[in-house]
C-alpha cells in the first residue's frame, strides 16, 4: 500500500488510487466537477488540479495514481488561484439564475464559488445566449446555459445503460449536449441523468420549481420495489407553519451501495415509489357499507383482538387467514411468526406476492418485492397464492397490502373473500380493494419505519425511518405487536 | 548548399511517380534496412540521429518508437500526422504532394524498425488532391512489393490506409487524432496512458509526423553521423521551414537546423518586398509566440528557439511588416483559436471565447482601459491547465503579442 500525504497527512492507499479519491476516502474535499466515481477520469473540467511535489505544472488529482512518497497539497495559493480561474471561465458563461435554479443549494459550481470566490465577475462581453427548456425525454429537461459540458450525462447513457441517447454536438464554446432528432433518452434509468447532473442543466419535471432543495430533509432508506432493494435517500419536506400544502415526499435519489445498486436506481424506484407516498391511506376505518366509519386504534385493537382471541382460546384459530407478502420486513415477518402463529398455531397463512415483472438485466428484478430471501430465511412458505383456496371456512382474514404499483388481481381476491365474516386489509396506500374489506388499517411505507431486507443476491440491509410517519398510519410492526398482546391478555 | 533530404524532389515536374522515384535513388534505404539491417540496428540508428519530431513538439523520434512495448501480441500501429493545419504551416503538403513515395518509405523502415504491419496517414481534409496523389502512390508501392503481405520478398508485412480528416484543427493533436481514426469525435484524450501503450483502438501506436518519416530514408542510407553533420548535436538534420509574408520569395526552403532566422528570411526568402519593413516574425506556426524585428538573429533550432520564449513549432515561419496592424493579428489567431478550441475541457473552451470577445471589441474601436492586461490574465489562466497542448498553443501568442505590443494594441483599440 503506497503511502502519500496530503495537506500534510499520512494516507496509505490502495496500489492503483488515484490522488482525488485518495482525498475523499481521508474527506479531504477536491473540488471537481466532470468526475464522478463511477467513471474513469475525464479530466475535462480542470477543477482538481492540486500541487504535487516534483511536478512542474499542477496536477489533475482525478487521474494521477498515488506513488510512493507522494507529497500532494491541495490549498496552496497556487491551487486556490487555478480553481478560482476556473470557475470564472464557467462562470462567465452562466446565467447565473440561482434564484429560479432547482439546483441551487446543492450545485457543486455555487458551493465551489462560494468556497473560492465571492467575487464580482469581471466578465463585460455579452454572455451566449443558449435555449433554457430543452425536452430531453422522459422527465428530463435540459437547460444549456446552466450546462458545464462535464459530460457526465453522456458518459452515463454510453457506459452504464448503453443507449447512448445524449452525445455532445458543436464545437468549442458552442458544443452542446443534445439528442438526435426524434430519439429521445428513453432509458427506464433516466431519472439519473439529474442526479449526475452537477450543476442545474438537467432537472426533472417532477420536481421543477416546486421546493426549494434547502427546505429538504434527506434520510437514507430501502427502495421496496423489488429484489434489489436499492439504497436510496427520501428527500422530504418538513413543511412550513405557513404553507399547509408544503409538507411531504420531494424525491427519491439512489445512495451509493456498491454491492447492491451502485450509484444508481431505475426510474420505476424513483417515480414508482415517490407516487406511493402521494396515495396513502389515512385513516383506520370500518366500512359498514357507505361512508366508511373512522375508528381509534384502541377500538379495532379491541374488536379484533376479542374475536381473534376467542379463537385462540377455543382453539379455533384455523379459521384465522393471513395473507402476508414479502414486502413485509424480516422484524415484521418474525413478529408474525413468534407473535400471532405461536399463539395460533393452525392459523392459515399465504404470501401474496405481485406477479413478476420485467427483469431488465441491470438493477430492475423480476420479484417486486424486497425481502423474498428475508421470508423465506424465516421459514415461510412463499408458494403463489391463488385467492380461489379463501372458502367458508374462515372467519378472519388479515390481508397486508402489497406495495406494487399497478397490480391487476384485486377484482378475485375481492370476490374470493366475499364469503369470510372479517376482512381486515393493512395497506399503506390505495389499492381499489378498500370496498372489500370490512376494516382498513393504513401502515407504513418502509421509508416510514425501520426494519431489515435481503435483497435478491442474499445481502442484508437495515433501514431507520427516513420519514416521519404520516398521520393515521399504525406501522405494522407495532400493530402486530399490539395485536399479539391483545390476544394474550387474560390468556 | 549540398541538397539534402528532400531537394531531389521538389520542384521536379511529374516527380511523385514510382519510376522517378525508383530512379532518383528511392527504396534503396528500405531495401538496406529490410534486407541488411536488423529493427533494433535500424531503431538505433535513428536514435542517433537525434532525429527530432517536426510536427511541433520536437519530441525524439527514436525515443518514441522505443516506448512501444516489444514482442506484445496485441496489434500495433503507426499512424502518419498529415493534418498539417497549424497556420503559417505548409511543408508536409510538399512531401505529401511532391515526393509520397518518400514518406511511404520513411513508413516502411519505420513500421520495420518497431515491428508494426499497419500504418494509417491521417491526411488533411483540405487537402484532397494531394491524398489522391498519396493513395496513387501508396497502389504504386503495393504494386512493387513495397507494402503488401510480403514486402521485398522478406516475408515482412506492411498496409497503409490513407484517412482523410475532416477539417478540424485539433484533430493533428495526436490523441484527437487517433479518436478520429477511430471514428470518434476529434476529442483528445487524457495522458497517460500515452499512445505508445494505448493508442490506436487501444493498442501501442507510433505517431509521427510527415517530415519527420521523411527524414528516416536518409538516416538509413547515409547514416545518423552524416544526418547529424547537417545540422546539431541534439537536433540532427535539415528542416523544411514555410517562409509566408510579405517576402520576395516565400517558399518552402530546406535548412539545416541551426540556420538563423535571420538568414532564412533576408537571405532565402529574398528579404522583405520594396517598402515594407519588418515588424514581427511568427517564428514556428501560429502557436509560436512571436518575436520582434530585432529578435530574429537566433538559429533555429529547438533549444534556441525555447530560449527565445518562443519555439520551434513546426518551421512555419510568418513575416509581418510595417503595414500590418497587431490588432489584426491578434484577432486572427484569437477568432481561430476561439473557432477551433474542440470544447472538451473549461480553461480552453471558455477561455478563447472570452479572449475572441474582447479581441472583436478592441477591433471595433471599443477599448477600454484594462483590456490589454485581462487579455493577459486571460490566457495565463488557459496556459498550463489544458487538457491537451491546444490550450497553450492559443494562450502563448496572445501573451506574447499582448507583452510585446502592448501600447500598438491600446491605440488601435481607441480609435473610435
Amino acid at each position: 500500500m503506497p503511502k502519500l500525504t496530503i495537506d500534510g497527512r499520512t494516507l496509505a492507499v490502495a496500489e492503483g488510487t488515484t490522488v482525488l479519491r485518495a482525498a475523499l476516502e481521508a474527506s479531504i474535499s477536491i473540488p471537481h466537477l466532470c468526475w464522478h466515481p463511477a467513471f474513469p477520469p475525464e479530466g475535462s473540467c480542470r477543477l482538481c488540479l492540486v500541487e504535487i511535489e516534483g511536478f512542474p505544472k499542477l496536477e489533475l488529482a482525478c487521474s494521477t495514481a498515488v506513488r510512493e512518497g507522494m507529497k500532494v497539497r491541495t490549498e496552496t495559493p497556487a491551487v486556490r488561484e487555478s480553481r478560482r480561474r476556473v470557475l470564472e471561465f464557467l462562470l462567465a458563461d452562466h446565467p447565473v439564475d440561482c434564484p429560479i435554479c432547482d439546483k441551487a443549494g446543492e450545485c457543486k459550481l455555487q458551493d465551489y464559488y462560494e468556497d473560492h470566490g465571492l467575487t464580482e465577475s469581471v466578465f463585460r462581453e455579452e454572455k451566449e445566449r443558449r435555449p433554457k427548456n430543452i425536452d430531453l425525454g422522459k422527465n428530463l429537461l435540459l437547460d444549456r446555459e446552466r450546462c458545464v459540458l462535464c459530460t457526465r450525462c453522456v458518459r452515463f447513457l454510453r457506459e452504464v445503460t448503453r443507449t447512448g441517447e445524449l452525445g455532445v454536438f458543436e464545437r468549442g464554446v458552442r458544443s452542446e449536449i443534445g439528442i438526435l432528432e426524434g430519439r429521445p433518452v428513453a432509458t427506464p434509468y433516466g431519472g439519473n441523468l439529474v442526479d449526475l447532473c452537477p450543476v442545474g442543466a438537467i432537472t426533472d419535471r417532477s420536481f421543477r420549481f416546486r421546493t426549494r432543495t434547502w427546505f429538504l430533509v434527506s434520510r437514507p432508506t430501502i427502495c421496496p420495489l423489488c429484489a434489489r432493494g436499492c439504497a436510496i435517500d427520501i428527500d422530504h419536506h418538513p413543511g412550513l407553519p405557513r404553507r399547509a400544502d408544503s409538507a411531504g415526499v420531494f424525491r427519491v435519489r439512489p445512495r451509493p451501495d456498491e454491492a447492491v445498486n451502485g450509484f444508481w436506481i431505475c426510474d420505476l424506484g424513483r417515480y414508482g415509489y415517490l407516487d406511493l407516498h402521494r396515495r396513502r391511506l389515512t385513516r383506520i376505518s370500518w366500512n359498514r357499507g357507505g361512508p366508511a366509519a373512522e375508528m381509534s386504534r384502541a377500538k379495532i385493537l379491541s374488536v379484533l383482538g376479542g374475536k381473534i382471541r376467542e379463537m385462540a382460546v377455543r382453539g379455533r384459530s384455523s379459521r384465522l387467514g393471513l395473507v402476508l407478502n414479502s414486502g413485509l420486513t424480516v422484524e415484521e415477518l418474525r413478529s408474525v411468526r413468534d407473535g400471532l402463529l405461536s399463539r395460533l398455531p393452525e392459523a392459515r397463512l399465504w404470501f401474496d406476492d405481485p406477479p413478476p415483472g420485467e427483469d431488465d438485466g441491470f438493477l430492475l428484478r423480476a420479484e417486486r418485492t424486497a425481502n423474498r430471501r428475508g421470508a423465506a430465511g424465516l421459514g415461510f412458505d412463499l408458494a403463489p397464492f391463488d385467492p380461489a383456496v379463501l372458502g367458508k371456512d374462515l372467519d378472519i382474514i388479515l390481508v397486508f397490502g402489497g406495495l406494487s404499483v399497478g397490480k391487476g388481481r384485486d377484482e378475485v381476491l375481492g370476490q374470493a373473500l366475499a364469503s369470510i365474516g372479517t376482512k381486515v386489509l393493512l395497506s399503506p396506500v390505495e389499492t381499489g380493494l378498500e370496498p372489500a374489506f370490512d376494516f382498513l388499517i393504513p401502515t407504513a411505507l418502509p421509508s416510514e419505519k425501520s426494519g431489515t431486507f435481503i435483497n435478491v443476491d442474499g445481502l442484508a440491509r437495515s433501514f431507520e425511518p427516513a420519514i416521519p410517519v404520516a398521520a393515521g398510519v399504525w406501522p405494522e410492526g407495532e400493530f402486530l405487536a399490539a395485536l399479539a398482546e391483545e390476544i394474550s391478555r387474560g390468556a | 548548399m549540398e541538397p539534402a533530404t528532400f531537394a531531389r524532389a521538389l520542384g521536379r515536374a511529374g516527380g511523385w511517380s514510382i519510376e522517378d522515384y525508383l530512379a532518383a535513388g528511392g527504396y534503396r534505404a528500405a531495401r538496406k534496412a529490410l534486407l541488411e539491417m536488423t529493427p533494433a540496428a535500424v531503431l538505433d540508428e535513428v536514435k542517433k540521429a537525434s532525429l527530432r519530431g517536426r510536427g511541433g513538439a520536437g519530441f525524439p523520434a527514436g525515443l518514441k518508437w522505443g516506448f512501444v512495448p516489444p514482442g506484445t501480441d496485441r496489434p500495433k500501429y503507426l499512424c502518419v500526422n498529415a493534418d498539417e493545419g497549424e497556420p503559417g504551416t505548409f511543408k508536409d503538403r510538399y512531401i505529401l504532394g511532391h515526393d509520397p513515395h518518400l514518406l511511404i518509405e520513411g513508413v516502411l523502415i519505420a513500421a520495420y524498425a518497431v515491428g508494426l504491419h499497419r500504418a494509417y496517414v491521417y491526411i488533411r481534409g483540405e487537402y484532397e488532391m494531394i491524398a489522391r496523389r498519396l493513395e496513387a502512390a501508396a497502389a504504386e508501392a503495393y504494386e512493387r512489393q513495397f507494402l503488401g503481405p510480403d514486402v521485398l520478398g522478406t516475408g515482412f508485412a506492411l498496409d497503409l490506409w490513407v484517412h482523410r480528416g475532416a477539417g478540424s484543427y485539433i484533430c493533428g493533436e495526436e490523441t484527437a487524432l487517433l479518436e478520429s481514426l477511430e471514428g470518434k469525435r476529434g476529442h483528445p484524450r487524457l495522458k497517460p496512458p500515452f499512445p505508445a501503450a494505448v493508442g490506436l483502438f487501444g493498442a501501442p501506436t507510433v505517431i509521427n509526423n510527415v517530415e519527420t518519416l521523411a527524414n528516416v530514408p536518409g538516416i538509413v542510407l547515409r547514416g545518423a553521423a552524416w544526418f547529424l553533420g547537417l545540422g546539431l548535436p541534439a537536433d540532427g538534420g535539415t528542416r523544411l521551414f514555410g517562409v509566408s509574408g510579405p517576402v520576395l520569395r516565400p517558399g518552402v526552403y530546406e535548412l539545416p537546423v541551426g540556420t538563423s532566422l535571420r538568414e532564412i528570411i533576408f537571405t532565402h526568402a529574398g528579404g522583405m518586398l520594396p517598402g515594407r519593413k519588418l515588424k514581427a516574425v511568427i517564428p514556428g506556426g501560429l502557436s509560436a509566440p512571436i518575436l520582434r524585428a530585432e529578435e530574429i538573429d537566433l538559429a533555429m533550432s529547438c533549444e534556441a528557439l525555447v530560449c527565445a520564449g518562443s519555439m520551434l513549432g513546426s518551421g512555419g515561419i510568418i513575416v509581418i511588416d510595417d503595414r500590418t496592424s497587431m490588432l489584426e493579428v491578434l484577432l486572427r489567431a484569437a477568432r481561430f483559436y476561439a473557432h477551433e478550441s474542440c470544447g472538451q475541457c473549461t480553461p480552453c473552451r471558455l477561455g478563447t471565447n472570452w479572449i475572441r470577445k474582447i479581441v472583436e471589441r478592441l477591433a471595433a474601436g471599443g477599448g477600454r482601459p484594462g483590456d490589454i492586461e485581462e487579455l493577459a490574465r486571460l490566457a495565463s489562466g488557459i496556459k498550463g491547465r489544458t487538457l491537451c497542448p491546444m490550450g497553450d498553443a492559443a494562450a502563448m501568442p496572445v501573451l506574447a503579442i499582448v507583452e510585446k505590443f502592448t501600447s500598438e494594441l491600446e491605440e488601435a483599440s481607441c480609435r473610435s
